[in-house]
């Protein structure tokens, strides 16, 4: 469900295809991420702009992932999150944790 | 309550005849159905969230990916493997059989069969995978009910000046990862803890007895000190957990409220939990009461600050999970904390109590739930 879009230098920009994201398909999310991780050893930026809902189960296994890169001086990165992710991000004080992005070129300006 | 919904099937046959057809049929009978053209196309559908089945069915005979080779590349992944998976086949050997059944799948079924007894063993297997999912649930539930552990208290506390009350549902009817507290210090301190783990079900539930008890010790120690700070406490909460080697990887949000009853105020402090909802009688207002808090276990500093409420006779405090904000429209699963506060709303009148409040809520919003939901509300008398 992790796809990846290009590779940079000091990052690796994905693409996540999933339209809910829910308890089902956290722990594969959180293990796709970490797996890229330590194959490319660079931050993540993860386009989530296909994800129309998420519940506390994934952003728990972002905030996992989060903490696994940051224990190895890395980093995730979201980007392009609807309005109403935005929302809840904003609300639980998630925009504080994560660099948080309109799109890759905003990102790589 | 319970909604049933009806049992999603995904069809994998490379014959699309057959797929229609046999769609046609489940459909008939209730069923709820994707079709997948090869195994490739319904790998594809699983993967990217669009089919999520109670069963497949797949024929045997496929070009490229046959059906054996679909069944092993499910049985290698968690998130798959344990959807129960039906051979469709024109074949009827011992051999086949044996293959098939060494790979897990639950049963076969010869393509020539009529119809109405392929959809019939087709409800018969669901129906033992539900007895058998509900005997175990039961098992849990009795073992937990043994241990007389909880994560959600029985009643509501009495405290002076204030109506509290509180309101919970368990997603699918089964223990999660919220959990209340309610904590008398002595008669003029009293401790209100509303937490959700994140995380569904029992894996969930399992980690709320670590983090309750963990601010139980907490909020105790603070009151064996006199220190009455609902920041401090939360730090601390917080900076066991981030030790806590098997609460590693587990998070949770957290409000802590502290009624005085002496001087009548509430002190709270907020970890990754939703705002809370102060209606201001006066204003004939809901506000929204924030808090700079970072989720428990998230970093050690979790920047937890404090909050002062005053509620005034005929105000409202609501303290909430996300749950109570997800609803399922027509489009698909939604998280609106705002529409929440506007359906509450008109349901503030002065004689309305909180069971009023949450039937009407009921009535108008909470319709198909998608995670646990818990509300506490405290009534300024």
């Amino acid at each position: 469900m992790v796809k990846i879009h290009k590779e940079l230098d000091d990052m690796l920009l994905v693409k996540l295809d999933i339209k809910e994201a829910s308890l089902e398909n956290g722990d594969a999310f959180k293990a796709e991420v970490i797996t890229l991780f330590d194959k490319y050893q660079k931050s993540i930026a993860i386009d989530m702009s296909s994800v129309e809902y998420i519940d506390s189960s994934f952003l728990g296994s972002i905030v996992s992932a989060f903490k696994h890169l940051i224990s190895f001086k890395s980093e995730v990165m979201l980007v392009g999150l609807s309005k109403d992710l935005t929302n809840l991000f904003g609300l639980t004080r998630l925009d504080k944790v994560f660099k948080i992005y309109n799109n890759f070129d905003d990102l790589t300006k | 309550m319970t909604i049933h919904k009806p049992k999603q099937i995904l069809l994998v046959d490379d014959d699309l005849l057959f797929l229609k057809l046999i769609e046609q049929v489940f459909k008939k009978s209730g069923f709820s159905c994707t079709r997948a053209g090869s195994a490739e196309a319904a790998i594809e559908m699983l993967e990217k969230g669009e089919a999520k089945p109670d069963i497949i069915l797949s024929d045997y005979e496929m070009l490229k990916m046959n059906g054996f080779e679909f069944r092993s590349y499910l049985m290698h992944d968690q998130r798959f493997k344990d959807i129960p998976f039906v051979f469709l086949t024109f074949f009827s050997d011992k051999d086949f059989i044996e293959k098939g059944l060494d790979l897990q799948a639950i049963d076969y079924v010869i393509k020539d069969t009529p119809m109405n007894v392929i959809v019939s063993k087709v409800n018969n297997i669901l129906y033992a995978v539900d007895k058998q999912r509900e005997l175990s649930e039961n098992e849990v539930k009795k073992a937990a009910k043994s241990l007389n552990i909880k994560s959600i208290p029985v009643k509501a506390p009495v405290i002076n000046g204030f109506d509290v009350d509180f309101w919970h549902m368990a997603y699918h009817d089964i223990p999660g990862g919220d959990f209340i507290d309610f904590i008398k210090v002595n008669d003029r301190y009293n401790f209100i803890v509303l937490g959700d783990i994140m995380g569904k079900k029992w894996m969930a539930w399992f980690f709320t007895f670590g983090f309750l008890s963990y601010v139980r010790s907490a909020v105790r120690f603070a009151a064996f000190n006199n220190e009455y700070s609902t920041a401090r406490i939360m730090q601390q909460v917080n900076a066991i957990i981030c030790f806590d080697e098997v609460l590693q990887d587990i998070l949770s949000s957290l409000s802590l409220l502290l009624i005085d009853t002496e001087t009548n105020k509430i002190t709270y402090s907020g970890a990754g939990d939703l705002p809370l909802l102060h209606y201001n009688r006066e204003a004939d207002e809901l506000q929204m009461v924030s808090s700079s808090g970072l989720l428990l276990g998230l970093f050690e500093e979790g920047n937890y600050s404090e909050k002062e409420i005053v509620l005034k006779q005929g105000d409202r405090l609501f303290v909430f999970t996300d749950g109570m904000i997800d609803f399922i429209d027509a489009t698909g699963k939604k998280s609106d904390y705002k529409q929440f506060s506007k359906t509450l709303k008109p349901f503030m009148e002065k004689d309305n109590n909180f069971t009023g409040i949450v039937s009407n809520l009921f009535n108008n919003n909470l319709n198909e739930q998608v995670d646990d939901r818990s509300i506490i509300s405290i009534y300024k008398n």
